[in-house]
C-alpha cells in the first residue's frame, strides 16, 4: 500500500490539495475572528501555505539538493534553485510586514484600549 | 468553541463559492502537469559553474538576482524605521525584578557561542546551506538572550547606527565599482575561477556581499527586538 | 514510503492550524502557531531544500513567534 503513495502524480496531488486546504483554514480565520492578533496569525498561516505549494510542486524523488560536494562533479539532476531564492525573499518580507502590523496594534491598544475589531469605529461617523 | 458566533450568510456563501472555484481550477491544473519540466533553473545551474561557487542558491540570490536582494534590504530598513517611529516613546525596560542567578550565569556562557555560530553561518554561506539572512537573525537572537536576562543592558545606539550605515553604503559602492570595471552593475570583478570551488576564498565578491547583507540584517533585527521589549513611562 | 510521510505531515499541519485559530486564550494560539512552523520545516527538509528550511526555522518559528509573544505581553490574555 505504501508504494501507491510514491508515484509523482499522487505526490503532486497531495501537495496541491494540502496547501490549498491550509490556505482556506487561514481564510476562514481571517473572516470570522474578532481579535486583532488572531487576524495576524491567520495572515501568517496563509503565507506559509503558499511557500509549501511553491517548493512542493518542484519535487521529484531522484533530485539532489543544489549544493556540490566535490569540485569535479557537475550540476545535473539537481533541484531548481530559482524558487528557493524567491521563497527566501518572501519569507523575510512577510516577517517584516507582520512586525510593523503588530507594532501598530500595540500602539492603538495603548491609546484607546480596544482589541475587538467591531469596536474600532472612530472613522465611522 | 469560540467560532460559533453570528457570522453573516453572505460571508459563508462567498467563502464556499471561492472554494468551489479554486477546486475547479486546481482540477484543470493537475491534469496537465508534465512529468519533467524544462525551466530556466537548468540553464542557471549550468551557468553557475562559471562563478565557481558551490551553493547554487547563493549564486542566484547574490549574483544573478542581486538587485532584488538590494530591494529586500530596503524593505527591511523601512519596516525597522516604522517600528522605531511608533514605539520610540517607551523609555523604561519592562523587567521589574532582578532575574534568577542561574539565568544570568548561563546567558553569559551561551552568548558568545550563539554569536559565533551566527557568524559561522554568515561567513560560510557559499559553501553550505546558510547565508546572510539566516546568520543575521541568529546574531539578533543572541542579543535578545542578553536583553532578557540582564535588567539594565541596552544595545549601544551609536555602534548599531554606524554598522548599519556602513553595510548599506558599501553594498551600493561595490555595485558601482563593478559598473566602473566591468560595465555591469554588481558585476564580479574579483578572481572567481572554477578551480577554487569548495575553498573559503572563492567566488569573487559573492561571500563579501553576503557578509554585508548579514551585518545589516543582524543590526536591524536587534533594533526591532529592543524596541518591542520596552514599555512606556506612565503604564 | 515518502508519499505516506508527506500525507501524514500535511494532515498534522492542517489540524494544528485549525486548532490555533479557534482557541479562546491568546497564549495557546501562539504556541500552536509555532507548531505549524515546525511542521513546515520538516516538510521543507523532505522536499530537499536546505536553505529554505533553515530560513523558515530561524524566522518563522523564531522571530515571527517572538513578535506575537511581545504582543501578548502588551495586550493581555484575551481580556
Amino acid at each position: 500500500m505504501f508504494e501507491y503513495f510514491n508515484q509523482p502524480e499522487v505526490i503532486k496531488t497531495i501537495v496541491t490539495i494540502g496547501s490549498m486546504a491550509l490556505f482556506f483554514v487561514g481564510l476562514f480565520g481571517l473572516l470570522t475572528q474578532k481579535h486583532i492578533i488572531k487576524i495576524f496569525i491567520s495572515i501568517a498561516i496563509m503565507e506559509v501555505s503558499l511557500f509549501l505549494l511553491f517548493i512542493g510542486l518542484m519535487y521529484e524523488q531522484s533530485f539532489l539538493a543544489p549544493i556540490l560536494q566535490n569540485p569535479d562533479a557537475n550540476f545535473t539532476n539537481m533541484n531548481d534553485p530559482i524558487p528557493h531564492a524567491m521563497i527566501l525573499t518572501a519569507i523575510v518580507i512577510g516577517m517584516a510586514v507582520l512586525a510593523l502590523g503588530v507594532s501598530f496594534a500595540i500602539e492603538y491598544y495603548k491609546l484607546t484600549g480596544k482589541t475587538n475589531i467591531d469596536e474600532m469605529n472612530e472613522m465611522r461617523h | 468553541m469560540s467560532f460559533k458566533r453570528d457570522v453573516p450568510t453572505s460571508t459563508m456563501s462567498g467563502f464556499a463559492l471561492s472554494a468551489v472555484l479554486v477546486l475547479t481550477f486546481l482540477n484543470i491544473l493537475l491534469q496537465n502537469i508534465p512529468s519533467k519540466i524544462n525551466t530556466a533553473g537548468d540553464a542557471l545551474l549550468q551557468l553557475n559553474a562559471s562563478q565557481g561557487v558551490a551553493n547554487a542558491v547563493t549564486t542566484v540570490v547574490v549574483y544573478f538576482r542581486g538587485f532584488d536582494t538590494l530591494g529586500e534590504i530596503a524593505v527591511l530598513f523601512i519596516a525597522a524605521l516604522g517600528i522605531g517611529l511608533m514605539l520610540s516613546k517607551n523609555k523604561h525596560c519592562d523587567i521589574k525584578a532582578e532575574s534568577n542567578f542561574m539565568l544570568q550565569t548561563a546567558s553569559r556562557l551561551l552568548f558568545p557561542i550563539i554569536m559565533l555560530f551566527g557568524i559561522y553561518v554568515m561567513v560560510y554561506g557559499h559553501l553550505s546551506p546558510g547565508g546572510g539572512f539566516q546568520g543575521g537573525v541568529i546574531v539578533a537572537s543572541a542579543v535578545l538572550l542578553l536583553l532578557i536576562s540582564h535588567k539594565d543592558f541596552e544595545v549601544p545606539h551609536s555602534v548599531i547606527v554606524m554598522l548599519e550605515t556602513f553595510a548599506g553604503v558599501s553594498y551600493v559602492l561595490i555595485g558601482l565599482i563593478g559598473l566602473l570595471v566591468l560595465d555591469k552593475f554588481l558585476g564580479n570583478f574579483l578572481p572567481n575561477d572554477i578551480s577554487n570551488m569548495g575553498l573559503l576564498m572563492s567566488g569573487g565578491i559573492i561571500p563579501i556581499i553576503y557578509i554585508i547583507v548579514g551585518i545589516k540584517v543582524g543590526s536591524e533585527m536587534s533594533i526591532i527586538v529592543q524596541n518591542l521589549l520596552k514599555r512606556s513611562e506612565n503604564v | 514510503m515518502i508519499g505516506f510521510i508527506i500525507l501524514v505531515t500535511f494532515i498534522g499541519i492542517i489540524t494544528i492550524a485549525f486548532a490555533s485559530i479557534i482557541q479562546t486564550k491568546l497564549s495557546d494560539a501562539i504556541i500552536l502557531f509555532m507548531g505549524v512552523g515546525l511542521g513546515t520545516v520538516v516538510l521543507f527538509f523532505i522536499f530537499k531544500a536546505p536553505d529554505v528550511a533553515l530560513t523558515e526555522a530561524v524566522i518563522g518559528a523564531g522571530i515571527s513567534s517572538l513578535i506575537f509573544l511581545m504582543a501578548l505581553k502588551h495586550l493581555g490574555e484575551k481580556a
